[in-house]
């Protein structure tokens, strides 16, 4: 199934933006430190808004105060990584290709994106889930977008 | 003995060698340095926008402060400890790089920042968080302290991309 996708990853590999990342000696670097900033802010956001969730950390606000207050930036921290990300990737497509552990931080962060869209988004709104519900989720979503993290740090070194 | 000599003798140490040549752990260390830095620095940083007055309006600076001190600094012990493994492993690459220098001076600021927001504005805070009107000062400490962890992380990654 993965074959199918080939010419995809050498078009990326070949577009002019992934030449012009490929031929400069500080560009990568500098889009990989943003991509750093946008992953800050969205763990970041996100732990915070997961412990409340879990019945740990601002205990004392309502779940719907504190998905108001911190989605936003996490939807921030969300265009920032996903902007840097996909300019380091067309600059390594063709390693990406050959990565395993890209193909699972694909997977991982379309779960995560669909979990933050779906149901955290809902907190914002709705009534709070049952504590039961809401543990499950805390730790679904911690475990998806942390494992994001993991995986993307595994294209760096396997 | 210089600092450099001590910087040469902890890149060739044992630990520093096996860290540096290891399969797993240099990965495993940088992992918990970034995802500890995400915790930790992730959560200052929304302390430092309510200070600043960019969002957060329904919680107080003083709950994100006390309520998730304890997950913050389990995110700091990670990150200085990987930090400081890390160090250990290219201590000589380390003291020659400029991006390095230039990361420890933000990092030194934005301890003296906190510091000094903890003398200056953290006693009178009582007075001041639920009125929702942070002090001049206050809000300037909080750009400081952004600007100084996006200055930390910058030349943190840059000094890892020099040392390839």
């Amino acid at each position: 199934m993965i074959h199918a996708t080939l010419p995809f990853f050498r078009w990326a590999d070949h577009t002019w933006i992934a030449q012009w990342i490929r031929d400069s000696t500080w560009v990568f670097a500098l889009i990989e430190v943003f991509h750093l900033f946008g992953l800050t802010l969205l763990l970041g956001t996100l732990t915070v808004l997961n412990l409340r969730l879990f019945g740990w950390g601002l205990r004392g606000y309502a779940l719907k105060s504190v998905a108001t207050d911190a989605l936003p930036w996490t939807y921030v921290g969300m265009a920032v990584s996903i902007t840097s990300g996909i300019l380091l990737f067309v600059s390594e497509a063709m390693k990406c290709y050959g990565s395993l552990p890209f193909f699972l931080k694909m997977g991982l962060l379309a779960a995560a994106l669909l979990f933050t869209f779906t149901f955290n988004r809902n907190l914002t709104q709705a009534d709070p889930p049952s504590p039961v519900v809401s543990k499950c989720a805390a730790c679904l979503s911690i475990a998806l977008w942390f494992g994001v993290g993991l995986a993307g740090r595994a294209i760096a070194f396997f | 003995m210089s600092l450099y000599e001590i910087c040469q003798a902890l890149q060739d140490s044992a630990v520093g060698t096996s860290i540096r040549e290891s399969i797993w752990t240099f990965p495993i260390i940088e992992t918990v340095h970034v995802l500890g830095l995400a915790v930790s620095v992730g959560i200052l940083v929304m302390l430092d926008l309510r200070l600043v007055g960019a969002g957060m309006r329904h919680i107080v600076a003083a709950d994100i402060m006390h309520k998730l001190k304890r997950w913050y600094l389990a995110g700091f012990a990670a990150m200085f400890a990987s930090g400081a493994l890390l160090f250990w492993s290219e201590a000589e690459k380390c003291y020659r790089s400029p991006t390095f220098r230039i990361k420890l001076t933000f990092l030194a600021l934005a301890g003296l920042n906190a510091l000094f927001f903890e003398i200056k504005y953290v006693p009178s805070m009582k007075n001041w968080d639920a009125t929702g009107v942070t002090p001049s000062g206050a809000r300037a400490v909080g750009w400081v302290s952004l600007i100084c962890w996006l200055g930390v992380i910058g030349f943190g990654r840059w000094t890892a991309y020099g040392m390839k």
